[in-house]
């Protein structure tokens, strides 16, 4: 496909049909998946596809996507006819004209690693995952090579070029009708060295050791206990309690609980909670977003005061503000959207030590579980993937996985100590209509919540 | 060019089977009462999978305006891949029976212009904004439209060939309400035809509208244990725990707290089908993603397992037959899926009732842990009715164990509903509030 061409292209159709601002990305994609599960290799594939996403906005966005590249100019043709055709009355944050080619470099690209390889390492995996307790075990690994070309009607022209890698594998451990499993992922965006540095010996074992252990745990309590969250807890914890509501679109259209709050103090003033795509080497980071503008650092949160939103080019015009790299699609077939990066709370002066001889009576809760967040009610839940009884300070008796809830507004109020042992490497997908890979974290967190035990 | 790849394919000395998509979607969104972004999205591809050695390689292509030669650098590179693959080959569907569902497709959604598309979209945010004026700024409106088309086609080495175009169509609603509280409600139903709009707009925003104000109201309520009535939207995340333990590989590799077809797993007034040949239904398709017809299969009946759902190659694993449960896209290789969901049981009357605890949703379902069973959600709407008095609740959890949920099933109700693909009446069940 020749890319000056579509520039042209794209240039003399805004002017036939009067479209004042548009983008295009031009997307290249490879991707590797293997998985295999009880030494039954079920997927092996290597795929490689090319697709075409284009925006064009007049007041309000027109959006098409093709993924035959025969349709190129047609869907560009498309976007603005649906721009002219809204007549809205929106506002789109316009910049200066960024040419820049930017690339997350890998040490070892798995692009040159044989897909016999990394078969091998997936049987490597399962290997050590056998045991005889053990009745399942699942091992996945996927990479993906992201080639981008973006380029607007502002003059924009940026390549980018993103690798990101991902294993995990899980264990299920079966005793009499009661069955437990437990998983572990590994990732990062770079190349074949971040599966080469994971201890692969030590993680199976843990997780084997983990699931086993499960089926003699006990049921958890129920109601509203002290809880200690471990960092891998922490990170979805702030994903789900702040994260989304401070999405500038969710603000923009009255949904959040956070709308008008910008400068007001919502949580304990040791709390600062960050959104961060230039980490390096994490899931969730990338250099510019899909709207070709550049990543940064925000501070969702800075000393318990809301300090600023996640914002895009849309909503930061809405608010009369900078976008701040945070517009981000699944593929070149979605439109942007507000989306969160890598998010965790910043580290304070609390040891573990100190923040469990806190605890009279409460829960130290380990590990991530997903979530899910009500932004209009200001509501939250997420589940851990186990967890300690605390009693006067000490850890006793080892609990099965249980989810927990609150409400954000008072839940970050409730913080009580935060630790100083930050850990951001817990990977995984993000939901909103579409999923974006991400990243989150913090050190030991003590706080308040309702906890939906069985007992 | 299909005809052009299925002669490439039949001139190689293997075992071959293609899936073809292609598709359009539209859609328009509506934030506070203005219509902000649309869009018109196309898509086409084939999957190919190869047979060869009892091994099996897949791969596939963007598009389906390929010429000759790329066609055989795609056959070439997944043959390729069958021979270095280590997935064992389990053949290929050899039914050849034809079943037709009725009412998948309608031509007016298929032929519908953009701009007639927008005006039905204009009259949704017509008559948010009629509501926004009568109520006041305490409220936001937003919702949209979707529609879309696909003919999805398979062929294969054993002389399937079949093809089916389907039309869809989706409205959803949203409504925030702000003071003091807050509270919201929603609305979202999907179609196979082309539905009445102003009645189906009007439908909507009434229940959204209703939900809004018991969400405003509610409050968390203390603890309680005991018969709850769980309405049709929290039924389907309950069952949606359940489902993975009755797919035929989670049986076959032990992620499944079921094995033996005939147990006991549930309360006698429990009854479970998957069924895709239900005529109109979102979930349902006359053949699935290996070319198998569709059927309907009864997975739990009065409380006994009665089946598990396979695609071929766990049938053939577990001396089953295909139920017509593989689900893909050109992307992806068949894996196991469910289709429409009925819930059924022994059928009283749940309406109208004096006095009951009442959970309307819950949310949070994929935290739940489906190998043990336990789950703890948050309860986003449910309403206690005293003396025939609805108070609403909000913000407790509901925690239990689904394997034993499903056996403290009372009874279910008389009126199903749709949620998705699922089919749900009300369901009477012993449980707990957090």
């Amino acid at each position: 496909m020749n890319i000056d061409r579509l520039i042209k292209k794209a240039e003399e159709l805004a002017g036939r049909y009067g479209v004042t601002y548009y983008e295009v990305r031009v997307v290249k994609i490879s991707v590797a998946h293997l998985e295999m599960q009880n030494s039954h290799l079920e997927e092996i594939s290597s795929n490689m596809e090319i697709g075409i996403g284009v925006r064009a906005f007049q007041g309000a966005w027109g959006f098409s996507s093709a993924n035959d590249i025969g349709r190129a100019e047609k869907a560009i043709e498309t976007a603005m006819k649906i721009a002219k055709l809204m007549k809205g009355s929106s506002k789109v944050y316009l910049n200066d004209p960024i040419k820049d080619r930017a690339e997350i470099k890998a040490k070892k690209p798995f692009i040159n690693v044989d897909l016999d390889e990394k078969l091998e390492l997936v049987k490597t995996v399962d290997k050590f995952l056998e045991d005889n307790d053990i009745v399942n075990r699942k091992v996945s690994y996927g990479d993906g090579l992201k080639w981008q070309f973006y380029f607007n009607s502002l003059g924009s022209e940026i390549e980018t070029i993103i690798p990101r890698i991902r294993l995990s594998f899980s264990a299920t451990a079966k005793k009499g009708n009661e069955m437990q499993s437990y998983w572990k992922i590994f990732g990062g965006t770079g190349g074949w060295e971040i599966v080469e540095d994971v201890d692969l010996e030590y993680w199976t074992a843990f997780v084997k050791e983990k699931s086993k252990s499960l089926l003699n745990a006990q049921l958890p309590p129920s109601g509203e206990f002290d809880v200690i969250m471990d960092p891998e807890l922490a990170g979805v914890f702030i994903h789900e309690a702040l994260g989304h509501a401070s999405e500038g679109d969710a603000i923009k259209n009255g949904e959040s609980i956070l709308e008008g709050k910008l400068g007001e103090k919502i949580a304990v003033e040791e709390l600062t909670v960050v959104d961060d795509p230039t980490l390096e080497g994490k899931f969730g980071s990338y250099i510019y977003d899909d709207e070709g503008v550049k990543a940064r650092r925000v501070e969702i949160i800075k000393d318990g005061v809301l300090n600023e939103y996640l914002l895009d080019r849309e909503t930061a015009a809405y608010f009369d503000m900078e976008p701040n790299g945070h517009g981000r699609a699944q593929s070149y077939n979605y439109q942007p959207l507000v989306r969160m990066s890598n998010t965790y709370i910043e580290p304070r002066d609390w040891s573990f030590e100190e923040m469990l001889s806190e605890v009279k009576r409460g829960l130290y809760l380990i590990g991530d579980k997903g979530g899910e967040v009500d932004i209009a009610n200001g509501t939250f839940m997420f589940g851990a993937k186990e967890g300690y009884l605390i009693e006067n300070g000490e850890i006793k008796a080892h609990i099965r996985d249980v989810a927990l809830s609150g409400k954000i507004l008072d839940v970050l109020k409730n913080i009580r100590a935060i630790g100083k042992d930050l850990k951001v490497e817990f990977p995984g997908y993000c939901g909103k209509g579409q999923w974006v890979p991400v990243d989150d974290g913090g050190p030991h967190v003590l706080t308040r919540a309702l906890v939906g035990g069985l007992l | 060019m299909i005809d052009e790849l299925i002669k490439i394919l039949n001139h190689k000395d293997i075992e071959w089977e293609i899936y073809w998509e292609i598709g359009r979607g539209s859609s328009f969104k509506i934030e506070r009462c203005e219509l902000v972004r649309a869009q018109r999205k196309y898509h086409s591809g084939i999957g190919l999978r190869v047979g060869y050695k009892g091994k099996v390689g897949f791969s596939y292509i963007t598009g389906i305006n390929h010429d000759k030669t790329s066609l055989e650098r795609f056959v070439n590179r997944t043959i390729k891949l069958a021979k270095v693959s280590e997935v064992p080959f389990y053949g290929f569907s050899t039914n050849n029976k034809n079943r037709k569902v009725k009412s998948l497709y309608d031509r007016k959604i298929e032929e519908m212009s953009f701009d007639d598309a927008y005006s039905i979209a204009l009259l949704l945010t017509e008559k948010e904004r009629e509501l926004k004026e009568r109520l006041g700024v305490e409220y936001a409106f937003s919702g949209g439209i979707a529609f879309g088309m696909s003919t999805d086609g398979i062929a294969n080495s054993n002389g399937i060939e079949k093809i089916e175009k389907t039309t869809g169509m989706s409205v959803n609603i949203h409504i925030v309400k702000r003071a003091e509280k807050s509270g919201s409600g929603s609305y979202y139903r999907g179609f196979r035809l082309m539905p009445d709009f102003g009645k189906e707009f009007s439908v909507g925003l009434e229940r959204a509208l209703e939900e809004v104000e018991l969400s405003y109201s509610a409050k968390k309520i203390n603890g309680y244990h005991g018969e709850i009535i769980l309405e049709p939207h929290a039924v389907a995340s309950l069952v949606s725990i359940l489902m993975s333990n009755l797919y035929g590989d989670n049986v076959y590799h032990k992620r499944s707290r079921f094995s033996k077809i005939g147990d006991s797993i549930a309360s006698e007034s429990f009854t479970l089908i998957d069924d895709a040949t239900l005529e109109g239904k979102l979930g349902s398709y006359s053949f699935d993603g290996e070319g198998n017809p569709s059927q309907r299969t009864v997975l739990i009946e009065d409380g006994i397992l009665k089946g598990f759902l396979f695609d071929e190659a766990y049938a053939k694993l577990m001396n089953a037959k295909s139920t017509g449960n593989a689900v893909r896209d050109f992307r992806t290789v068949p894996h196991i899926g469910n289709s429409n969901v009925i819930i059924d049981g022994k059928r009283e009357n749940l309406e109208d009732l004096e006095k009951a605890v009442v959970v309307k949703r819950v949310f949070g379902e994929h935290t739940a842990n489906p190998l043990s069973g336990d789950f703890s959600l948050t309860i986003e709407l449910g309403y206690l009715i005293e003396n025939g008095e609805v108070k609403p609740f909000k913000d407790n959890m509901f925690a239990g164990n689904i394997f034993e949920l499903i056996n403290l099933i009372i009874n279910v109700g008389k009126e199903k509903e749709e949620v998705g693909s699922f089919l749900s009446p009300r369901v009477l069940i012993l449980g707990k509030i957090i």
